[in-house]
């Protein structure tokens, strides 16, 4: 089981690996979401902010309405943060449940494509 | 593995790579997701066999293109004949092959529908059948509905009822409204003096196989002709066979002004697309003879395809195989939303176009990959991966539909059970992030 302050330390390299890909940035300048992930064993939330492609935000709790809300074992969402899982077979698996648009969970695994091209299943 | 089985293998990793690489990477990964990473080799009746020689039934269909069968041998051999002496033809000029096509549509569509302007795409016959409708009407209003598929060029794109395919590329042609599907009382509030036509899909395809309530298209037929305007029915997935009628206005007696063919027209072999039209509509074209030009649209060996692909599914009784096939295939379904109802929904469609409404999103993908495994090829749709669309081939067997409703049985169990044999879940590792090829290890 992953800590609430390790997913915070995953999520600000996952803010870091991001914003800091021009490929990405480029290809989401048009993505405008906010995002909520609770950790299922521990019930802990989190909240991210992107504006026009750019992380501008992350917290635990949650705060607004969210576009996109993602369910997963603590541990999975550090490792999916860290780049160290690929989180399309989880989700296919009902292990990883996202609540979103079709597109948006489409773009979810793009951006994993493009940050993580070669994260584990 | 003997050196036959290497190499085939050895060409499917080369062009799922080069499809990747080269066509559309997202694509390919979405797909390869579930378990539809399959490269397709022979191909033949209701089933196509991968590359590598695995053998599965084509629920999918290109969205209803096949429904003459893969590879039909009557309409290869008029297509190979065709190709002994024609070719597409000179465009600007009359052509026999297109004559002779236009005729027998004439024939075979529902009331006074006379004239056909030929495509070689779906979208560009929804295009000119609404330009037909401004021109004819002089009025600029177009009414679509939501979730409604009518393909993804200029105006198309416009009465197009998914916000995502068209966000990119806004603003789009003025004077397009949107209203729900099914609703006769809702299309009543929205058309007025201004409306050139109302367009629609007779069953909704890409919105989920969406099926109107009974006398729906009686009634928005009345709503139109009391209002002026122009009832287009796009019957591009529908038309030919597919819902037990060989178009599928014919099930509320319903002729439209224009109606839009394509898909299954081509035979799964040469691409031609129609939108045919009532006979008052034709002075437009009286007037504007040149007003919408396709170079490849209506090629003369396109209409020696459609001849023979109409020929075969009137002669073979396809539409009445597709009744006997979706009762046989919708009672399998009623059995199985009995034994899973914590998988499966509802059960809809008409005919060989059939919708399953599974419980959340994630069970669209999630089935794709299980029947993949168990060698049905099908796929949720766009609009709600909740939604799984069925469309096989009008030729599949009464054992071909036993043997997808075993795949549907045996995937809803997998996914039940836990998935047992889905791609083994990643080992144990620490959640601490491991160092990257960049890093020094």
């Amino acid at each position: 089981m992953a800590a609430s302050s390790e997913i915070l330390e995953a999520l600000g390299d996952y803010q870091v690996q991001c914003n800091g890909n021009a490929r990405l940035r480029r290809m989401q300048k048009d993505w405008t979401k906010r995002l909520h992930f609770q950790a299922r064993e521990t019930g802990d939330w989190f909240t991210m902010v992107v504006v026009q492609g750019e992380i501008t935000d992350f917290a635990t709790g949650t705060e607004g309405t969210p576009d996109i809300v993602v369910f997963a074992k603590s541990e999975d969402l550090c490792d999916m943060f860290w780049g160290d899982l690929n989180p399309s077979q989880k989700y296919l698996r009902g292990e990883i449940i996202v609540k979103a648009s079709p597109e948006d969970v489409m773009r979810l695994d793009a951006i994993t494509m493009i940050i993580w091209p070669d994260a584990a299943s | 593995m003997d050196a036959e089985a290497t190499n085939s293998k050895a060409i499917k990793t080369q062009a799922l790579h080069d499809f990747a690489e080269y066509v559309n990477p997202m694509k390919a990964r979405i797909l390869a997701h579930a378990g539809l990473d399959i490269i397709e080799g022979r191909r033949e009746g209701a089933r196509v066999w991968d590359v590598t020689g695995r053998s599965y039934i084509d629920c999918i269909t290109s969205a209803g293109s096949f429904n003459a069968g893969r590879r039909n041998p009557h309409i290869i051999a008029a297509l190979k004949a065709a190709l002994d002496e024609l070719d597409q033809g000179i465009f600007l000029i009359c052509s026999k092959a297109k004559a002779d096509l236009a005729k027998r549509l004439a024939e075979i569509t529902p009331g006074d529908i006379k004239y056909s302007m030929f495509g070689a795409s779906g979208g560009e016959v929804v295009d000119f059948a609404i330009k037909l409708a401004r021109g004819y009407t002089r009025r600029p209003r177009i009414i679509s509905t939501l979730k409604g598929y009518h393909g993804h060029t200029g105006f198309a794109l416009s009465a197009i009822g998914r916000d995502a395919y068209q966000d990119p590329f806004r603003p789009l042609m003025p004077g397009f409204d949107r209203i729900p599907f099914g609703d006769a009382e809702a299309l009543a509030s929205a058309i007025g003096e201004d409306t050139a036509a109302f367009i629609i899909e007779p069953i909704q395809g890409e919105g989920g196989i969406q099926v109107p309530p009974p006398g729906y298209l009686r009634a928005v037929r009345e709503i139109c002709d009391r209002a002026g305007a122009l009832l287009i029915l796009d019957e591009i997935q529908t038309g030919f066979g597919r819902t037990g009628k060989l178009f599928a206005c014919e099930h509320e007696g319903v002729v439209p002004d224009i109606m839009t063919l394509g898909k299954s027209l081509g035979g799964g072999l040469y691409p031609i697309t129609a939108a045919v039209f009532r006979e008052p509509l034709g002075d437009f074209l009286v007037a504007n003879p040149y007003i919408h030009l396709s170079t490849f649209g209506g090629a003369d060996l396109g209409c020696a395809v459609g001849l023979a692909t109409i020929d075969e599914i009137i002669g073979q009784d396809l539409p009445g195989h597709a009744t006997a096939m979706g009762e046989r295939f919708m009672a399998g379904f009623r059995q199985l939303q009995a034994k899973y109802p914590e998988v499966l929904a509802e059960v809809r469609g008409r005919g060989l176009m059939i919708g399953l409404q599974y419980l959340d999103q994630s069970m669209g993908p999630r089935m794709s990959y299980q029947l993949a495994q168990r060698g049905v090829i099908a796929l949720y749709t766009g609009n709600d991966p909740s939604v799984m669309r069925l469309q096989p081939s009008l030729v599949i067997s009464p054992a071909e539909v036993d043997e997808v409703l075993a795949a549907v049985d045996g995937a809803m169990a997998a996914i039940v059970a836990g998935v047992a044999d889905e791609p083994a879940a990643r080992g144990k590792e620490t959640r601490r992030r491991r160092p990257r090829e960049t890093e020094e290890v």
